[in-house]
């Protein structure tokens, strides 16, 4: 397209104010789904980092930190002190040790100002006691309950000896954070926010994939249809025809339910459903393309049918195409989505946006609503807005209607 | 130069209209009922010379450019030969390079040239394709073959909307030039034009033709146009070729009953538009022409066996071809 007529077209294009809106929010939805890993602030794909204790909890509410049991064997010779932590897994708090004077050594944990349910300490050396704990009848272990300050002081009568080792076990109570679920949570845990920002990126990204490679495979056969006539295009056409009478839906169902889930397949089964558009649409423009004078003129220049097909005959149709991708975008969005929450779309561990609306169903009725109704609201904007662009477009490409 | 360029021999093209290839198939299975067929050019045998103009005449639809298509090589013949400087047609339009000796220039300036190229690329894309030129010449090739056609330099970078109906065609000629032609067809070239831009086009045709001895086959509803230009003029009745002859010779004396008609609708003193005015009596439909001689429910000759005996070319001077039963030869 030249500068000027594209300019133009802008120009038309802006005249719609819910064109350009629709426009906005559709390249918002594509930033979002390029930059969902930076945006979101949590990865929902890390099971690891997923909390029972966070599940289905309500917009705007905190995380917990769950309580932990922390072990550390701590040494002390001389003046230095060593922490051995005896805890297998990466833990939130750590124990620390330090003298707190003469013949007195401290021990607490970090993060500072952690609520501890009690803290305890195991083989002291003879003459030791912590104070304020309670000592188990037979062994020599001091537990103390919910040590203020989440600290506990070593002391003795005597002198402590030089250097001994003891076992320090610290219990910390569930706590709260800063970190706050916007949106809530799902039945894992799972923070909506994240991962409806996730969401759009997979619905996105399947229904650009998707519609873009329907539409290579349907505009080739549609060209292929339109050159070669005769048998080929009675053939494809009739395909086509054929698709065109199925419900999407049931054909992608079927498709699914032969080859199992996953987006590859969920790629493959749109693909097989939107080909036929794009072959019908590239068909009869490139007939209508094929009749006017300029392609005899490039017959009469010797050039090859795939030049022709492709170098002038392609191009314009391209802006019928391009709207009909518009369009199939959102639908391919639609149906995917439409699959993933009959279950035989994506899996569970990536969840689409009809994933999510899927998982939030069964709770919907005890008025865990945040679920399922933030994803919804946020398919049916994105699909809205690729309607009204496709549909901008789609004007804008009709002669009929005045400009 | 007396050799001839291009020889058509009882060349014809037929269209099934109104049929798909479904229809067709029930149609054979069914009905056997033969599909309608519309004979749109029907055994027309003419020559070309080297550096010849020949005019083709007729009226809307009688076959023109279907076969100026025919000609040009981008429609293939149902039946008949064609040959360029001897050769048939399949194995000289095999070789790409060489089929490029014939080009066409088209009627509608602006359908004939792709919205979505830029001049530059619509009249140098064939040259660096088939070799003619290498791709960094292009451009002061380009710009050579536009100043030829009258157009600056700078059109080169422009799409075709951008120009007036005039200068489209200019650039439809240029893209024809390129390629270096021996022989250029031009299917009614002027008629979408206004009659001053006609005037341009058609002595921009003539220097070209001066200039470069090309041979020229020039399609016109215009008798005032195919008399200035042309050395000898066709004249074709619902896909016949019904008289052939030097123009001299055809506006001196037509003999076809058809000729006569055409050239006494047309105004003798006259400045302006010589069309040919509307002939008595209705075109037949070229789906279902009438037997025998074409032209009999029209023609004020006609006797009773014109309705039954098609009539064959026949000689009545040198070089004057025609055909008509009723024309006692001379
Ligand atoms: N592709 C086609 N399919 C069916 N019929 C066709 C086709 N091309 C041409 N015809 C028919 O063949 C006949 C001759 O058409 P053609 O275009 O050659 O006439 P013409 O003399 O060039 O007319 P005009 O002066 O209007 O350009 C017409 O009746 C037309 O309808
Ligand atoms: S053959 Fe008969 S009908 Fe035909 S032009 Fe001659 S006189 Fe007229
Ligand atoms: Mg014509």
């Amino acid at each position: 397209m030249s500068t000027a007529g594209f300019k133009d077209y802008a120009q038309h294009f802006a005249e719609s104010r819910a064109a350009v809106v629709s426009l906005a929010v559709s390249l918002a939805f594509v930033a979002c789904a390029i930059f969902a890993p930076l945006l979101s602030p949590t990865d929902p794909y890390d099971l690891t980092q997923l909390q029972l204790s966070d599940a289905l909890k309500p917009t705007g509410s905190t995380r917990m930190l769950p309580g932990e049991e922390v072990r550390a064997n701590i040494r002390i010779d001389g003046s230095a002190t060593s922490v051995q932590p005896a805890t297998p897994a990466k833990t939130h708090v750590t124990l620390v040790a330090e003298p707190c004077g003469l013949n007195c050594l401290g021990v607490g944990v970090q993060p500072e100002g952690t609520r501890l349910a009690n803290l305890q300490i195991r083989n002291l050396p003879a003459g030791a006691t912590v104070e304020g704990a309670r000592k188990h009848p037979v062994q020599s272990w001091w537990t103390v309950d919910n040590p203020e300050g989440g600290k506990v002081r070593i002391a003795s009568n005597g002198p402590l000896p030089a250097t001994f080792t003891f076992l320090a076990i610290a219990r910390s109570m569930d706590q709260e954070t800063d970190f706050v679920f916007h949106l809530g949570t799902d039945s894992f845990g799972r923070d909506m926010f994240s991962a409806i920002l996730y969401g759009v990126r997979i619905s996105v990204f399947v229904g650009l994939v998707a519609a873009g490679a329907a539409m290579v495979i349907g505009t080739g056969l549609g060209l292929l249809s339109a050159w070669r006539g005769g048998i080929t295009d009675a053939i494809i056409m009739r395909a086509v025809d054929f698709m065109l009478g199925l419900p999407a839906l049931l054909v992608g169902l079927a498709i699914l339910a032969i080859l199992g889930n996953g987006v590859s397949k969920v790629v493959l089964a749109i693909v097989i459903v939107q080909w036929s558009y794009y072959a019908r649409t590239a068909r009869s423009f490139a007939m209508s393309e094929l009749g006017k004078e300029y392609v005899e003129a490039a017959r009469c220049l010797r050039l090859s049918p795939a030049r022709i097909m492709l170098r002038h005959v392609l191009p314009n149709c391209m802006p019928q195409i391009i709207v009909l991708f518009t369009l199939n975008i959102a639908s391919a969005i639609s149906l995917e989505s439409s699959l993933s929450f009959l279950g035989v779309g994506l899996p569970l561990t990536r969840p689409s946006l009809g994933m999510l609306i899927a998982s939030g169903y069964e709770f919907i009725f005890s008025h865990k609503y945040w679920i399922s109704i933030y994803p919804g609201i946020v398919l049916l904007v994105m699909i809205v807005a690729m309607n009204l662009l496709g549909d901008r477009l789609r004007d804008l490409n009709n002669p009929r209607l005045d400009r | 130069m007396n050799e001839t360029i291009f020889e058509a021999r009882d060349l014809s093209r037929s269209f099934s209209v109104g049929s798909s290839p479904l229809r067709d198939f029930a149609d054979h299975f069914l009905r056997d009922r033969p599909p309608k067929v519309l004979r749109a050019v029907d055994n027309v045998s003419l020559s070309l010379r080297e550096g010849e103009t020949l005019g083709i005449v007729g009226e809307s639809g009688c076959g023109k450019s279907t076969l100026a298509r025919m000609i040009a090589g981008i429609l293939p013949a149902s039946s008949g030969e064609r040959r360029f400087r001897d050769e048939p047609y399949e194995s000289f339009l095999a070789r790409n390079r060489d089929a490029l000796k014939v080009q066409m220039v088209f009627q509608d300036p602006l359908s004939s040239l792709n919205p979505r190229l830029r001049v530059g690329d619509i009249i140098g894309e064939a040259a660096v394709l088939h070799g003619l030129v290498r791709r960094p010449q292009i451009k002061d090739y380009v710009a050579d073959i536009l100043s030829q056609v009258g157009l600056p330099a700078d059109s080169m970078g422009r799409y075709p909307h951008q120009f007036s109906g005039g200068q489209r065609q200019r650039i439809g000629i240029a893209r024809a030039l390129a390629v270096k032609p021996d022989m250029l067809i031009c299917d009614e070239a002027v008629a979408a034009l206004d009659v001053s831009v006609q005037a341009q086009i058609i002595n921009l045709l003539m220097d070209i033709k001066q200039d470069s001895g090309l041979a020229m086959i020039f399609i016109s509803h215009d008798l005032g146009v195919i008399r200035h230009l042309c050395d000898r003029v066709a004249v074709m009745y619902l896909g016949r070729v019904v008289e052939l002859t030097e123009t001299e010779q055809l506006f001196a004396s037509p003999l076809h009953p058809y000729t006569r008609m055409l050239l006494e609708g047309m105004p003798k003193i006259s400045l302006q538009r010589r069309r040919f005015m509307p002939i008595q009596g209705e075109i037949p439909s070229p789906l279902s022409p009438p037997s025998g001689c074409h032209f009999h429910p029209r023609c004020p000759m006609a006797t009773e066996h014109c309705g039954r005996i098609r009539p064959e070319l026949r000689e009545a001077s040198s070089g004057h071809v025609h055909a008509c039963l009723n024309i006692e030869p001379c």
